[in-house]
């Protein structure tokens, strides 16, 4: 008998912690991202982004106020992530859930999701895999297959036939060679050599030879952003291999807040990648502005525009369904929307972005400053990796 | 061993049970569980946060074993909890979601890794043990980040969801049982300890950390002490860790990382080193104000972390547990 009071208990205080009030008219967003550590540069991006958004389209969605919590999860750290996301939505009884910079964080989200029914906007993490393992996911950053198989094709339609790929030797670069692998060959080129690097490896130079000795057309590179991405770049140009004639050919190596620290030596790189910060629109010159204006000090990145869409997708979502989650869910189905980025939609079976990919070069701008000149365009692309 | 201080030295030759426990009063570690239970009922809402820093709390007095008793610096304590946390995930994967096993299958993999580690570890000292504890975790760390196939690498182990603990008591969404089968572990590994280190053999661990040459000179296997402890410890560590994956449902290769073993070493340092009530503070403190902060300014609270240790460690240099003796002293009354 005690055991059904005590289920009975349960049942209510969840019902009631599920429903929330429903005359409240304030509605939360929990934000799980790195606010300290090695990786704050991502919470700092996404808290700025999503400023510029509120104080561009007010705190109302719709007929409800917006309200935003957050927590910090520090690194890849599923555990923590997973009892934030538990306090967020027992305690602070927040109705959505946004962020996530690392795959694992939000897998061991997912099933916290299914069970309390409440949806979660993704601003980064990039595996494919994460929005099959929960219906509420939805994702507005990019997948490695997503940004590396339109590149692929680009450097074969230039006339590339040899590349050699040289990844650092984690998930997210298995994930960018096999895509790129997958695409070139399966179009009649060659990767003549794949090559992976230890997470840890500061002197490139070994490597590069290597790749120079096989003469071939192209590297394709992907590294974590930060020191590896400098020290690569700097033993690409310090074994001239530009001069040889090899290209190198990367994805999100160039990010804004990277371009300042590689300097000159970056310029010529060819990247292919669905947001640069000095992408030609009205929508992000005034997004960039606002970002500006309020931090000085700031540049539009991956991190900033994921999160300036997913706050769109959020307002969107409480606009239309309040805190009906199946409602937010079919309302972000096929949403399209003009993102900073150019055009997007939400694919309404993987819930995954669609977007434009656009092939730049890191190149001057009038006033000198170094940025991802966008040349080409290959319109509306989904996410690949899941069809592999 | 007249160094040793004398209430924890059985005056018989023969130890008792029975004298050590009637000697001992045990309205502390009543208090204590009291305490914990009564967090049950102020925070219903953040039990996942609760039940997190009552697994940190087991994995703090796995490291007291060996940093505080025996007096071994490890930084790399952190590879026992993770292999335990890899072992219990894979178990629950591919063999039974039973926690209960899964518990012993994360205890008995972590004390393997602990007994053949310890061979090479206990045989060093000083910073050696530090460098080679330190290497030891990373080279699991990248075994789990490479092994992709068994462990998903980079992305984490999941997919096994546990089964009811006993078949009977289900994990919940708000976390009510994950708290209780918690909290019963921790107080099962508490009081083994506390024999532990009341035995015989939990002596010979202190005799060695005050002078490994006397304990020699009296006829004691300084070496394989050692290992046995550390195989011990590493027991324990993997029983916190087992009940982490558990828990989360989800290990990633952070797990191995260096950074959670020296935030284990502080939390230890806190609360006061070669005493198990000490684990239990200095973990207590540590997660909480490391939470507490972290709610109210989740991008500077770094510099309150930094400020409390820097705080005790100053003032309090043998730990919170020193605190009462401390004021005493500083308040020149004689202890």
């Amino acid at each position: 008998m005690k055991r059904y009071l005590k289920a009975l208990a349960t049942a209510a205080f969840l019902s009631v912690a599920m429903q929330g009030h429903a005359v409240a008219d304030t509605i939360k967003v929990g934000v799980i991202a790195p606010f300290s550590g090695p990786f704050a540069i991502y919470g700092k991006q996404f808290q700025e982004a999503i400023n510029v958004y509120v104080s561009q389209n007010g705190t109302k969605a719709g007929e409800h106020t917006v309200e935003f919590i957050y927590k910090d999860s520090g690194g890849p750290k599923p555990d923590v992530a997973k009892a934030l996301a538990q306090e967020l939505l027992i305690k602070d009884r927040v109705d959505y859930l946004a962020g996530f910079v690392f795959t694992p964080n939000a897998l061991a989200v997912a099933p916290l999701l299914n069970k309390a029914k409440r949806p979660a906007v993704i601003f980064n993490a990039a595996t494919s895999i994460i929005t099959t393992k929960s219906e509420y996911f939805t994702r507005v950053s990019f997948t490695l297959w997503q940004t590396a198989v339109p590149l692929a094709k680009w450097a074969y339609e230039q006339g590339m036939r040899t590349v050699v790929t040289a990844v650092t030797d984690y998930a997210p670069g298995k994930d960018g060679e096999d895509a790129f692998k997958d695409t070139f060959e399966k179009l009649g080129g060659k990767v003549i050599d794949q090559i992976r690097m230890p997470l840890s490896t500061k002197d490139f130079s070994p490597f590069l030879q290597r790749i120079k000795d096989k003469a071939p057309d192209a590297i394709f590179g992907f590294l974590p952003a930060g020191p590896p991405t400098f020290a690569f770049v700097k033993a690409y140009n310090e074994n001239d291999l530009k001069g040889s004639g090899i290209q190198f050919l990367g994805t999100g190596e160039t990010d804004e807040t990277n371009l300042k620290a590689l300097g000159d030596s970056a310029i010529g790189i060819t990247t292919s990648y669905h947001y640069s910060g000095s992408h030609d629109s009205d929508k992000n010159r005034e997004f960039v502005g606002k970002l500006k204006e309020m931090y000085p000090d700031s540049v539009a990145n991956l991190a900033s525009v994921g999160a300036y869409d997913g706050t769109h997708v959020l307002y969107t979502m409480i606009a239309a369904a309040g805190k009906d989650a199946g409602k937010a869910m079919e309302a972000v189905k096929g949403l399209t929307w003009e993102s900073p980025r150019g055009p997007v939609s939400i694919d309404p079976k993987t819930r995954h972005i669609t977007q434009n990919i656009y092939i730049r070069k890191v190149a001057k701008d009038d006033n000198g400053m170094l940025i991802n000149k966008e040349f080409q365009t290959i319109p509306n692309v989904p996410d690949l990796g899941l069809q592999q | 061993m007249s160094n040793i201080s004398p209430n924890t030295i059985p005056n018989t030759g023969k130890f008792s049970w029975i004298k050590y426990l009637k000697d001992r009063p045990l309205w502390v570690d009543l208090a204590l569980i009291a305490m914990a239970v009564a967090c049950y009922f102020l925070f219903p809402y953040s039990l996942a946060f609760v039940t997190r820093v009552l697994i940190v709390m087991i994995f703090v007095l796995s490291l007291d074993l060996v940093l505080g008793y025996a007096g071994v610096a490890t930084l790399g304590h952190a590879a026992l909890f993770g292999t335990g946390a890899y072992a219990a995930g894979l178990f629950a994967l591919h063999a039974t979601a039973s926690p209960i096993l899964g518990l012993l299958v994360g205890a008995c993999a972590a004390s393997v890794v602990a007994f053949v580690s310890g061979l090479l570890l206990m045989r060093a000292h000083g910073l050696t043990v530090l460098m080679l504890s330190i290497a030891f975790a990373e080279v699991l760390q990248e075994i789990s980040n490479q092994a992709g196939s068994i462990t998903g690498g980079a992305d984490g182990l999941a997919g096994f969801i546990m089964n009811p603990i006993l078949g009977i008591f289900e994990f919940d969404f708000i976390g009510q049982t994950g708290f209780w089968y918690v909290l019963a572990v921790l107080i099962a590994v508490f009081i083994f300890l506390k024999m532990v280190v009341a035995s015989p053999f939990g002596l010979a661990a202190r005799g060695i950390h005050q002078s490994v040459v006397r304990m020699r000179a009296i006829g004691t296997g300084v070496y394989w002490k050692l290992v046995a402890i550390y195989t011990l410890s590493g027991a324990i560590a993997g029983i916190a860790g087992a009940l982490s994956a558990q828990i989360t449902e989800l290990v990633s290769p952070e797990v191995f990382a260096t950074s959670f073993s020296a935030e284990v070493v502080i939390m230890l340092i806190l609360g006061g080193m070669g005493r198990l009530y000490g684990a239990i503070i200095g973990t207590a403190l540590f997660m909480v104000v490391h939470h507490t902060a972290a709610s109210v300014d989740p991008f500077n609270w770094l510099f309150v972390i930094g400020g409390l240790v820097l705080v005790v460690v100053f003032f309090v240099p043998a730990g919170l547990l020193a605190l009462p003796a401390e004021i005493k002293r500083r308040m020149g009354r004689p202890t």
